[in-house]
């Protein structure tokens, strides 16, 4: 009997066995070789875009800065509202110190706006009653008063980042992004009565259309960048690309068969998909056209949900980094969770549900927890901002110099579910559009008017008004 | 104001929408014609129902404190008729004894049968003879269903997650209403399908056989497997395999070496890896942390029984083992070959797609075959007959793939697959009527459609042939019966039980909701001075005074002193016990703490619960109040239930005064109804409210804080549950609802949040008793139990009615569906219950078999559109 050994350091290409069972082992493998490797980005010198070069000097491109660098957008939602007290800074609009809450933001002082005086006054109960976790979170980037059904009939408004995806169009691969650290489980009730499409989501691209956010970072980059290793993904990306064009091209046809005998709303549900269908479609030739033209990253896709949720939120800010680091999208909605999100806090020592703390009757302990809370959120988006100083972009001037990045909640105090004098920051230069470094007074305004004036800044034919605007702001 | 004549003239609208019999008439003359029946209800209305409403309702509804903002007197009366919504809170209300007041004049029955007959009737235009059937909205698939069906079409799992989690409505995740599909989602949908295909479908017409083998297959010669193999120890397992035929073999062989992280382990351990004690393989490990290897070996064999062996050895005999662990395991073992071309056979499962040896040359015939192999594939994905062009659309997609140089005909066939799991008739649920309409504004539909209601009620996924056929030949309704009690019996009915009871019951969150142990355990043996033990030891003797002297044994109930709760987090593995994570030392489980394999079992309990209940068509009073539970030896544990052993869950009798049995005292609910550190009676009596008895509290007011602001900070002691309820509910705006919640959750505070037994809460006894807003009186949750099951088992029946049609037909019920409801719930009633009295109940009900017409559908979303909008 002969014998020989060769060693092979991947599944071999011939072997099919069961699936199931061995892309468990290779996953658990996989996450085990990954954990010894620190999350941290590679190096992103070697990315030198050549896309935005084309744009310089252009001023009548949207979303695009005078120095014709991309002009990058985000909306950071946290939930539940921050303690008032320790979140407000002390002093006036130049001078001032920043409370507890804001303390990890320090650093980062001169490049960011602190907005108060901005409400939104559609999350309010009126008639509807109880539920202002689901309307907070719907109303937060639509401004529209959404419609109280456990399902039927359900309606919001067409949210402010899609608007701007809107203005923006496929300038780049992907109009807008939409994530999430709240992984969603179904169970089977949202709040008071408002079907839960409300509390999941943050985007709609029509009143009845909610924009699913991403959760898993993987799938987040392959879907911006391709499967496979680094030096196999641009391929794997086209093959995949020329695969789905046919599929597509049938998926479209199929159109044909069905107009007949379907209710209106049905022709809703319909329309959802052959818009979806036409959107990939025009991705795929767009990303086609402009091929190899895009910087792509040299790191490995991350290797799912990381257990610790503060090592979760730090790979998805490194995702809306990388986005907008590889000019992939200009618009980023990202969810950090849901409102009324009741996740517990032990990794930060505080084992108790973070909705059911907020709710805190003015007992200090619980709202010294809270406290915890709002900073420990805070602490990941002083992570995520100093990454976006820390990046030159195109021009010369850092990633964040050359955006607007709103982080707020639509709740106020969450003990009473207050929706008025928002905490909302407004970090970047807007690509030399904006005055940070200031604590600035709206005076009571919509948060509308801020979309809208963020609006203006994407291109010149933003609307007129938006979501319950009353003007725009003139003085970020 | 509005005028009086338009109101009515919209009435008189959906009123004809509603009736169904404008067909034969112009509209004018219609809208004249109900323009005086709307008149005559009215008179109706003034003479017959005014004066109860007067009697029993106004006296609170009416003026300046118009409970529950509902003014019996200042609206006018057609705006009162019109408005469904507010009927159906009378009517819930009124049925449910919630009003009037138990402090109240009550209605006479009479009364109350009249009330109710004229809501059904003349408010909601209930036509017994002819329900209205409503109409689902387009419904896409969930990825449950998605998953299912994948399974069902190609033999193969695909990962659910791979799909983004669906929107929920009305409790449920199949409504067409909210389940939207967005680019996103769609971009999901079709690498789904490319995966399903890349695992499910051949890539060619032969392949290497491939043969794989897991650890648990090699056993020695006392059965234990060779998954832990020490680096101390000599062991030989083995495994029997029999090759057709003589050729070349590659041996795969996956392992990983698994030690301890600290201390390093000096230990090292030689393999010997044989075939027919021939060695063909050696080597020798070291200690690492988890390091998995791979190695290829090549061999020949001939035809017959062959012995895998595998033989450890540790390399220095001498060295005494260190306590921590240091072992090799086996992870997977191929046998693949013959490797020679001409011995190759087709890959597994090729013959599902392609019943030909191998596919012809000859183009015409090829694309033929093509023709023949997705025809049958599609029809089985979209539920129905597919069209010639959709078809002819495949092929040719097909043929674009396999006419490329290096693809083979199997490729050609799985893109046109990938297509066919992405298509919009794949996706979504199309349903097409009979061709006979039943009336302009209902219609039937057809045997395809209903064939696909059923196998996505029952197993989540698309119909089998033996349904598909039942209903292509027109006779699933003649043995409609037959074949419900054929697909529950089908182990595919699993999914069924699990849907739909972990929604029905919303105990999906049990695997993953926060509850921390320790705080819940420390709040329940908190005294009010001295230690723990102390306080415990004073206690103990008062079980008696509790409801439940005997049943459950001290001993289960983790005594500190006992070191119960000094043990800390316990190293149990989560699900997939074979896994291949920290193994580390299991100490026996003390009932104290709320642990993933806890978690889990709660998780079964409530689906084998079920499923008992559903399969030996026991009574649905069963799920209120039994003399069972189903537990293995942890969740025993837990429940304090003794002499149970191992992870199987089983039926296990409990003893008369024991207060489990029945949802309300199962593990899973009382968790989830809980908060991390503690229990919420208020989210429990809501529960009960909602889940059980179908009668939804009205929201919080507005602006009025959750019931723990009321407790002040500076409360010199901590107050139980039942003292912070007590105190909130002395504020009348929290009053009336907090009334109706806060008995019901109390009776179950003998749950700690976990569902653990306990008497005390900081350091008090706790005290079960209480009253339900309809008056009756009750010692705990026994009695609790026993009061739903006997005095509001209507309720619960049509609450189950409600919550399975819900289900089944896919949308939220409306003001129409009450019918069906009570119908299903009334032969509930006349069988005492039985489950199958229920299921067939909704499966035979209107709504499942009928629906309105396009026409009718659109025409009542534009009549409540208009009323909503003249709100």
């Amino acid at each position: 009997m002969k014998s020989s050994t060769t060693d092979v350091s991947h599944a071999n290409s011939l072997s099919v066995s069961n699936p199931s069972r061995r892309d468990r082992a290779c996953s658990r493998r996989r996450f085990l070789r990954a954990s010894g490797l620190a999350m941290a980005l590679p190096a992103m010198e070697s990315f030198i875009p050549s896309v935005g070069r084309a744009f310089a000097g252009s001023a009548d491109m949207v979303a695009t800065t005078s120095t014709g660098a991309p002009l990058r957008t985000a909306f950071l939602y946290f939930p539940n509202g921050a303690i008032p007290s320790a979140w407000w800074p002390t002093g006036n609009e130049k001078e001032y110190q920043l409370n507890r809450t804001m303390q990890p933001l320090e650093p980062l002082k001169s490049k960011l706006q602190i907005l108060a005086g901005l409400n939104d006054i559609t999350a309010n109960p009126g008639n509807d009653g109880g539920g202002d976790h689901a309307r907070a979170n719907s109303t937060f980037l639509t401004g529209t008063r959404i419609k109280k059904t456990n399902g039927a009939d359900f309606r919001a408004g067409v949210s402010a980042d899609q608007v701007m995806a809107h203005q923006i169009g496929l300038t780049t691969p992907f109009r807008s992004i939409e994530m999430s650290c709240d992984v969603v489980l179904n169970v089977g009730a949202c709040d008071t009565d408002y079907a839960c499409v409300y509390q999941h989501n943050l985007s709609w691209s029509s009143p009845t259309t909610p924009l699913t956010p991403e959760v898993d970072p993987r799938q987040l980059f392959e879907r911006l960048f391709g499967a496979g290793t680094p030096k196999d993904r641009t391929r794997n990306l086209e093959i995949r690309r020329a695969q789905k064009r046919s599929i597509l091209d049938f998926l479209q046809s199929e159109r044909s068969d069905l107009s007949s005998n379907i209710s209106r709303r049905d022709g809703l549900k319909l329309d959802e998909y052959f818009t979806s269908v036409r959107d990939i479609e025009q991705r795929i030739a767009h990303a086609e056209s402009s091929r190899s033209a895009r910087p792509q990253p040299n790191r490995d896709a991350p290797e799912g949900i990381p257990e610790s949720y503060t090592e979760y939120m730090r790979l998805m800010y490194d995702m809306l980094l990388l986005a907008f680091e590889t000019d992939s999208t200009r618009v980023v909605s990202f969810m950090i969770a849901g409102d009324g999100n009741n996740r517990d806090f032990s990794e930060i020592g505080i084992n108790d549900g973070h909705h059911n703390l907020t709710h805190h009757g003015n007992r200090n302990d619980w709202i010294d927890k809270v406290k915890e809370i709002d900073l420990w959120y805070v602490q990941q988006l002083a992570y995520f901002l100093q990454k976006m100083e820390a990046t030159k972009d195109i021009d010369g001037n850092s990633l964040l110099y050359n955006s607007q990045i709103v982080y707020g909640s639509a709740c106020a105090d969450g003990n009473r579910h207050t929706h008025v004098n928002l905490p909302i920051l407004l970090a970047g230069h807007g690509g030399g559009t904006l005055n940070p470094g200031r604590f600035v007074n709206c005076n009571d305004v919509p948060l509308c008017n801020l979309f809208l004036s963020m609006m203006d800044r994407i291109s010149k034919d933003s609307p007129k008004t938006f979501g319950d605007s009353t003007g725009r702001l003139t003085d970020i | 104001m509005h005028s009086p004549l338009s109101l009515i003239f919209r009435i008189a609208l959906s009123v004809i929408l509603i009736a169904n019999h404008c067909e034969a008439q112009s509209s004018g003359e219609a809208v004249d014609e109900h323009l005086r029946s709307s008149l005559r209800d009215v008179t109706q209305f003034e003479s017959e129902i005014k004066p109860l409403l007067q009697q029993y309702c106004v006296h609170c509804h009416q003026g300046e404190n118009k409970s529950g903002g509902l003014d019996f007197d200042k609206v006018d009366i057609p705006t009162l008729l019109a408005d469904n919504q507010l009927w159906m809170k009378v009517l819930s209300n009124v049925r449910a004894g919630l009003m009037p007041p138990q402090e109240e004049d009550q209605l006479p029955k009479l009364g109350r049968d009249k009330l109710e007959n004229w809501i059904k009737s003349k408010v909601f235009r209930i036509d017994s003879a002819n329900p209205m059937p409503g109409r689902v909205t387009l419904r896409r698939m969930n990825r449950t269903e998605y998953k299912n069906a994948v399974r069902d079409l190609l033999g193969i799992d695909i990962v659910e997650q791979m799909l983004p989690p669906d929107d929920v409505g009305y409790g449920f995740d199949n409504i067409g209403d909210v389940l939207s599909i967005s680019p996103m989602r769609l971009e999901k949908f079709i690498e789904a399908a490319f995966k399903a295909v890349d695992l499910g479908v051949p890539k060619d017409t032969l392949a290497v056989p491939i043969r794989t083998y897991y650890p648990e297959d090699f056993v020695d010669e006392k059965g234990r497997n060779g998954d832990h193999l020490s680096f101390y120890q000599a062991r030989t397992v083995s495994k029997k395999i029999v090759l057709q035929s003589a050729g070349k073999y590659r041996i795969h062989i996956y392992n990983k070496i698994d030690g301890d992280a600290e201390p390093r382990d000096p230990q090292e351990c030689r393999i010997h890896v044989k075939a027919d004690n021939v060695e063909f393989f050696t080597k020798q490990y070291q200690w690492a942390d988890n390091n998995w290897t791979e190695d290829d070996c090549f061999i020949d064999l001939e035809a017959g029984e062959h012995e895998i062996t595998f033989t450890t050895e540790p390399v220095f005999p001498e060295l005494k083992p260190l306590r921590t662990k240091m072992e090799y395991r086996i992870v997977s073992v191929n046998v693949d070959g013959p490797l020679e071309r001409s011995k190759w056979e087709h890959p597994p499962g090729y013959e599902r797609l392609f019943p030909r040896d191998k596919p012809p040359t000859d183009p015409e015939p090829r694309r033929q075959y093509a023709r023949e192999i997705l025809k049958s594939f599609s029809t089985k994905a979209f539920r129905r007959p597919v069209p010639e062009t959709t078809l002819n659309r495949l092929v040719e997609l097909a043929e674009q793939t396999y006419s490329l140089p290096n693809k083979t005909f199997e490729e050609g066939i799985g893109q046109s697959i990938v297509a066919v799991l992405s298509s919009s008739k794949f996706l979504y649920h199309f349903e097409q009527a009979e061709t006979s309409a039943e009336s302009s504004s209902t219609e039937v539909i057809d045997e395809y459609s209903l064939a696909a209601r059923l196998s996505f009620t029952l197993w989540r996924s698309i119909p089998d042939d033996e349904l598909f056929q039942l209903a292509a030949a027109q006779n699933l309704r003649a043995n409609f019966k037959e074949q419900v009690a054929r697909m529950v019996a089908d182990p595919k009915s699993a999914a069924f039980v699990q849907s739909f009871s972990n929604q029905w019951l919303q105990t999906n969150a049990i695997l993953d909701i926060p509850i921390n142990s320790e705080s819940v355990m420390a709040m329940e043996q908190a005294p009010e001075k001295g230690s723990g033990s102390e306080k415990v030891a004073q206690a103990l003797p008062n079980n008696a005074a509790s409801e439940d002297p005997n049943a459950i044994p001290r001993a289960g109930r983790g005594v500190p002193g006992q070191g119960a709760l000094a043990q800390g987090p316990q190293g149990v593995q989560g699900r997939g016990a074979v896994g291949f994570g920290g193994f580390r030392r299991r100490r026996e489980y003390a009932g104290t703490e709320l642990i993933p394999s806890v978690r889990e079992a709660m998780k079964q309990e409530t689906e084998a619960y079920f499923a008992y209940v559903l399969k030996e068509n026991r009574s649905v009073l069963e799920f209120l109040d039994s003399d069972y539970v189903f537990v293995n030896a942890e969740l025993a544990k837990l429940y304090g239930v003794e002499g149970i052993q191992g992870t199987e869950l089983r039926k296990v009798a409990i003893a008369e005064n024991n207060p489990r049995g029945g949802v309300l005292t199962m593990g899973s609910v009382l968790t989830v109804t809980s908060n991390p550190t503690r229990t919420s009676p208020v989210k429990r009596g809501k529960w009960v409210l909602e889940n059980i008895l179908g009668a939804p509290t009205a929201p919080p007011p507005p602006n009025i804080p959750a019931l723990e602001e009321t407790i002040s900070s500076s409360s010199e002691k901590k107050l139980t549950q039942r003292e912070a309820l007590a105190r909130h509910r002395e504020n009348s705006l929290c009053a009336s609802c907090h009334a109706r919640m806060d008995p019901l959750g109390l009776a179950m505070e003998n749950f700690n949040a976990f569902g653990r037994f306990r008497d005390f809460e900081n350091g008090e006894q706790i005290d079960p008793a209480g009253q339900l807003v309809t008056g009756e009186q009750f010692n705990g949750v026994r009695d609790l139990k026993k009061a739903l099951a006997d005095k509001h088992k209507m309720e619960f029946y049509r609450n189950l009615a409600s919550k399975l049609l819900t289900y089944a037909v896919g949308r939220g019920m409306e003001y129409y569906d009450i019918a069906a409801i009570d119908e299903v719930a009334d032969r509930l009633n006349q069988s005492e219950g039985r489950f199958s009295a229920l299921l067939l109940g909704v499966l035979e009900s209107k709504q499942f078999h009928h629906r309105l017409t396009v026409s009718a559908t659109d025409s009542l979303a534009n009549a409540n559109r208009a009323i909503e909008e003249k709100k």
